[in-house]
């Protein structure tokens, strides 16, 4: 109890955010493993009340000078604190005997620390330093949710909605799906704060929207982040620039928004979000910057049809083994390698949701490989006084029997043909086909456009 | 059977022995057998082991002894035993169900894990024991006896928001044996859009289902995979058998009626008001003769909804559960009704996800179309990922996915041909967006092509069933001035305008029919 | 806001929360280790980042010219002369 007052009144004096968060972390730090028990044994259920309670409030050798509510208000806190630090250490202890641990109890008294906090800054006016705490809290609220849905033995029956269907859906996420609504009490806690912008508490928005998300994002109802950026963007004007946060928040923020808008094939604004948090991104967080290339990379293909550079690729093995195949492919134009290596990656790529975009990749590699067929042609005869002019025009059957290139089967003209009008119709290809004479004919001057010929 | 059980060998899976995949316990048998179950079981809520004198044998079979000799090698995680524990354990046997075909059942459960090496990743605590599976299956048996290829009706005369094709066609689908017509049948009304769906030949069909009934015995299998696939250790199941000792929670019904209609409840149902599931079953039966002799849509649909709603309060979660979904959702699809094929689909996903069977390749096929129909590219990515491989390459299901990829690929003439040959009831779905990619298409080919096609190739590479449909479907798109009449047949010009016209139209169409 | 405890802890955490084995994981769901990092420190300077040196270029077409055409002109040919002899058939 002593030591970790200490800690606490140096915090709270010193108005350090951060380090007022750490008293409010359930994990014990490398340095000192036995913080949490240490701390949990220094009170009992009889007393935790009292004991916080003087400490903070009536110890005369104090050197802080709480506010009564405010006072009493950090005291439910660090009770409810207390009480869910014993749930932790009770859950260690199932394991280590090898029995089920009840996350749950843990989630729910977790939940009380959440619910106490968010009432210190609604009643007892708590300070904006402090949101790191907001932060902390929830974080842990999620991870044990996460847990205890692992587990979930101590489940309650969900309640029968009396309608005409089943309503089986979410028992999987219960408390998750909680923890989840728990954490946009806190969002609109810190989205709904009228004090001036110094001090309010809209400083801590972005690092609960990253926990939203991150947390929508494993429920797989990635829809309602969209309602959060839409409270967001009600409240622009009156809300800090992004900028002025954390770099951490800015490229965490970012990450996610690139993510929806590439789910929602939305790949400009996904590029550009994606490209910034890229180069925001502190270089050391590799994994991070690895998850960002997973989405920007498919993102580039469509929108500028350009693909990743071996110096980019050279420091992600995975990535390189993701993509490397595809884009040999799709540089070569072999449109059989291209089936191939998207059905060896199939699941990889369906389970990273890039799977669709990905495959959109064809139309360039097809692109690539008519464009082959085009230089392969060759010149027309020169004639004088001009220079040399590439063949423009060109027989369905060259085409037919590149498409076919590497594949047991050779395509029906009038499905090689579809894949040609298609070309045309994306612009990818500039020509037309004339269907009665067999031929296509391109234009002589930039047939391909943006590449070159 | 039951002995051959002993003397089964199972090897542990290739691959099992990799470091960090596998936490065997000690070897042990793997059954009810006490003695080596009972000392791992110190934890679990189950009675630490069943005395066997507790356990009545059926005279008949005799209980296989374990030859742990045999078998050394093969060790079970606790969490088969267990499930193995809870199969035998007294409250959980039903006199009406043989011991041994209990033991068949799980052995082959547990074979099949094994062999799949899911034995450490199916939730055992949660999956129905063989007992309920052979409960459920009954049910389906006798569902499936009495209406084997008789997938719903026959003629609905009685409905009359269906085209005249349409109800050929929902005529053929659900099977009825007063046709033969041979697969394509000619229609050459104005509205082309509907009058062009293949059938698949009736023998094809009754074949098919005899292959259903077939396949029945290795549904519990498949539930295993499937299960396994879709859960992660915090589920925690709500399968029930619709038994009345089931006390506490989900109402159990007395109502005999065997039509109710359907109200929204708010409160607590009066179990007088209820009906049991064996009443239900009757109800199902009768309602499909109903449908079949061309009973009113609408009030179909209620009887359906108000068996949903007797389900749902008492919680029946199994194969009748599922047979009333698909069965709600098929009659849905063929009225156009896909508000409430929408309903019945997202349930219908909840109940496989729950390891039931029924007909999930048809519905997910479905479910797959569905997306592309309402263009829910997030849906349609979740599903993929939710596709088993063996799944992907199951007929209908494949024939979704291909349909999927050549609409990616503006590959229509890949599209038409599949469009033409679509199994089950997907051609219902299919007619909702065949406008929009024959708009598109057209689009494609009047950018592409210089100066005119024949307008036969338009009909083949849009799959019109004839000329006149297809100048029938350019005429409603305001392309009349493109048709003109030559020499050597009737051509469609083409050209950038003809492509904005139809640009046009295609954007005013927008989203499709029937969406929310 | 820390975003995370001290980077030593953060080993102690895995440590006391990953009990499960991984392969009762669904295969299929967007799952945690897809998920964004907690970066250890909160904010950090221009230099931490990683822009990259001038020339180094991190995205390139997507064709490739360099590779010998006439190879391709011969497979082209030898499958042309495949496509002809199926439309003969």
């Amino acid at each position: 109890m002593d030591s970790f007052f200490k800690v606490f009144s140096a915090a709270y004096g010193g108005g350090d955010g951060y380090a007022l968060a750490d008293t409010l972390s359930p994990i014990a730090p490398a340095s000192q493993p036995d913080k949490l028990r240490r701390f949990v044994h220094s009170t009992n259920y009889a007393s935790v009340q009292n004991d916080f309670k003087y400490r903070l409030l009536y110890d005369k050798a104090s050197p802080l000078r709480l506010n009564v509510e405010e006072g009493k208000a950090w005291v439910e806190v660090y009770v409810s604190f207390w009480k869910a630090c014993v749930e932790i250490l009770q859950a260690e202890a199932a394991i280590n005997d090898n029995q089920k641990p009840s996350w749950e109890k843990v989630y729910r008294a977790w939940k009380e620390v959440s619910d106490h906090l968010n009432r210190g800054y609604t009643a007892a006016g708590f300070e904006n330093w402090t949101v790191p705490c907001l932060y902390v809290v929830g974080k842990y609220l999620r991870m044990f949710a996460i847990k205890a849905d692992e587990v979930a033995s101590s489940l309650e029956q969900t309640t029968i909605d009396f309608n005409e269907d089943l309503s089986l859906d979410d028992e999987q996420h219960a408390n998750l799906e909680d923890a989840a609504r728990q954490l946009n009490k806190v969002f609109q806690l810190c989205l709904s704060d009228r004090a001036s912008l110094e001090e309010s508490r809209k400083w801590g928005i972005y690092s609960i929207i990253n926990l939203l998300f991150k947390t929508y994002f494993k429920l797989g109802k990635i829809t309602l982040s969209k309602n959060i950026l839409n409270a967001l963007r009600a409240y622009r004007g009156d809300m800090p620039e992004l900028d002025a946060f954390p770099l951490s928040h800015q490229v965490t923020f970012k990450y996610y928004v690139g993510v929806i808008s590439f789910l929602d094939e939305k790949y400009e604004e996904c590029e550009t979000c994606l490209t910034e948090a890229w180069y925001m991104c502190h270089k050391d967080s590799l994994r991070n910057k690895e998850l960002i290339l997973t989405y920007l990379i498919p993102c580039h293909l469509l929108t500028t049809h350009t693909l990743p550079s071996q110096a980019l690729l050279e420091p992600y093995p995975y990535l390189q083994t993701l993509f490397s195949p595809l884009v040999r492919c799709i540089k070569q134009g072999d449109l059989s390698g291209f089936d191939a290596a998207l059905a060896a990656g199939e699941d990889e790529f369906v389970r990273r949701r890039i799977y669709l975009t990905l495959e959109r990749g064809r139309d360039i590699a097809l692109r690539n490989l008519l464009r082959k067929v085009f230089i392969a042609g060759g010149f027309e005869p020169a004639k004088t006084g001009e220079g040399s002019v590439r063949r423009s025009r060109i027989r369905l059957v060259e085409f037919a029997a590149a498409v076919s290139l590497g594949s047991k089967e050779t395509m029906e003209t009038d499905e090689v043909e579809c894949l040609l009008a298609n070309m045309i119709y994306k612009n990818l290809m500039k020509g037309y086909i004339a269907r009665e004479a067999g031929m296509v004919v391109l234009n002589k001057k930039g047939a391909f456009p943006g590449t070159g010929i | 059977m039951a002995s051959s059980w002993g003397g089964q060998n199972i090897p542990p899976a290739p691959g099992t022995g990799a470091p960090g995949t596998t936490q065997y316990f000690q070897p042990a048998p793997p059954a009810y057998h006490s003695v080596q179950v009972r000392q791992s079981f110190g934890i679990t809520q189950q009675p630490p082991f069943i005395p066997a004198q507790f356990v009545p044998p059926p005279p008949a079979v005799s209980i296989p002894q374990p030859v742990t000799a045999q078998r050394p090698k093969t060790e079970w995680p606790a969490s088969v035993r267990r499930y193995v524990q809870r199969c035998f354990d007294p409250k959980n046997l039903d006199n009406d169900i043989p011991r041994a075909e209990i033991e068949a059942k799980l052995k082959k459960a547990i074979t099949s894990a094994s062999e799949k090496e899911q034995l450490h990743s199916i939730d055992w605590d949660s999956l129905p024991l063989p007992q309920e599976k052979i409960r459920s299956d009954r049910v389906q048996a006798t569902w499936h006896q009495q209406s084997v290829d008789l997938r719903l009706g026959g003629n609905g005369n009685g409905n009359t928001t269906l085209s005249q094709a349409a109800k050929k066609r929902k005529s053929k689908e659900m099977g009825d044996h007063e046709e033969s017509n041979p697969p394509w049948r000619a229609a050459n009304n104005q509205n082309g859009i509907e009058s062009r769906i293949t059938y698949q030949p009736l023998d094809k069909r009754q074949q098919q289902s005899k292959e259903d009934t077939t396949k029945a015995s290795s549904k519990f299998q498949k539930n295993l995979e499937k299960r396994q696939k879709r859960f992660d250790g915090g589920y925690k199941s709500t399968y029930r058998s619709p038994s009345p000792d089931a006390a506490a929670g989900p109402v159990v019904g007395t109502c005999p009626t065997l039509f109710k209609q359907y109200f929204r409840l708010t409160s607590a149902p009066n179990p007088a008001n209820v009906r049991p599931e064996h009443i239900l079953t009757q109800t199902l039966e009768l309602l499909k003769n109903k449908w079949r002799k061309g009973a009113n849509y609408a009030y179909i649909c209620d009887q359906f909804k108000s068996m949903r709603q007797d389900l749902t309060v008492q919680r029946i979660t199994n194969d009748f559960t599922v047979a009333v979904y698909e069965t709600h959702a098929r009659i849905a699809l063929v009225n156009g009704d896909l508000g409430e094929y929408n309903q019945c689909q997202t349930q219908l996903r909840v109940l496989y996800a729950k390891g039931l069977d029924g007909k999930s390749l048809e519905f997910k096929a479905y479910r797959i179309l569905y997306f592309i129909l309402t263009s829910n590219r997030t849906s349609l990515n979740d599903l993929l990922a939710d596709l088993t491989i063996a799944e992907k390459k199951e007929a209908p299901i494949r024939h979704a996915l291909d349909v999927r990829s050549s609409l990616a690929l503006g590959n229509y003439h890949k599209f038409f041909r599949l469009y033409l040959n679509t199994p089950h009831l997907g051609a219902y779905l299919m007619d909702m967006f065949v406008i929009r990619e024959r708009l598109a298409a057209l689009c494609n080919i009047c950018k592409a092509y210089k100066p005119s096609v024949k307008l036969r190739f338009v009909t083949e590479e849009l799959g019109f069933e004839s000329d006149a449909d297809a100048a029938q479907f350019i005429c409603d798109h305001n392309g009349q001035h493109l048709i003109e009449e030559r020499d050597d047949g009737v051509h469609f010009v083409t050209g950038i305008p003809a492509a904005q016209l139809f640009e046009a139209s295609k954007n005013a169409i927008g989203k499709p029919n029937g969406q929310p | 806001m820390s975003a995370s405890p001290a980077p030593g802890s953060v080993s102690t955490v895995k440590a006391t929360f990953s009990d499960k084995p991984a392969d009762t994981k669904p295969a299929a769901a967007l799952e945690e280790d897809d998920e964004f990092e907690d970066f250890p420190v909160e904010s950090w300077t221009q230099e931490e980042t990683d822009v990259p040196a001038g020339n180094t270029h991190l995205w390139e077409e997507s064709w490739d010219d360099d590779e010998t055409s006439e190879d391709f002109s011969a497979q082209l040919k030898e499958e042309l002369k495949k496509v002809e002899a199926n439309k003969k058939r």
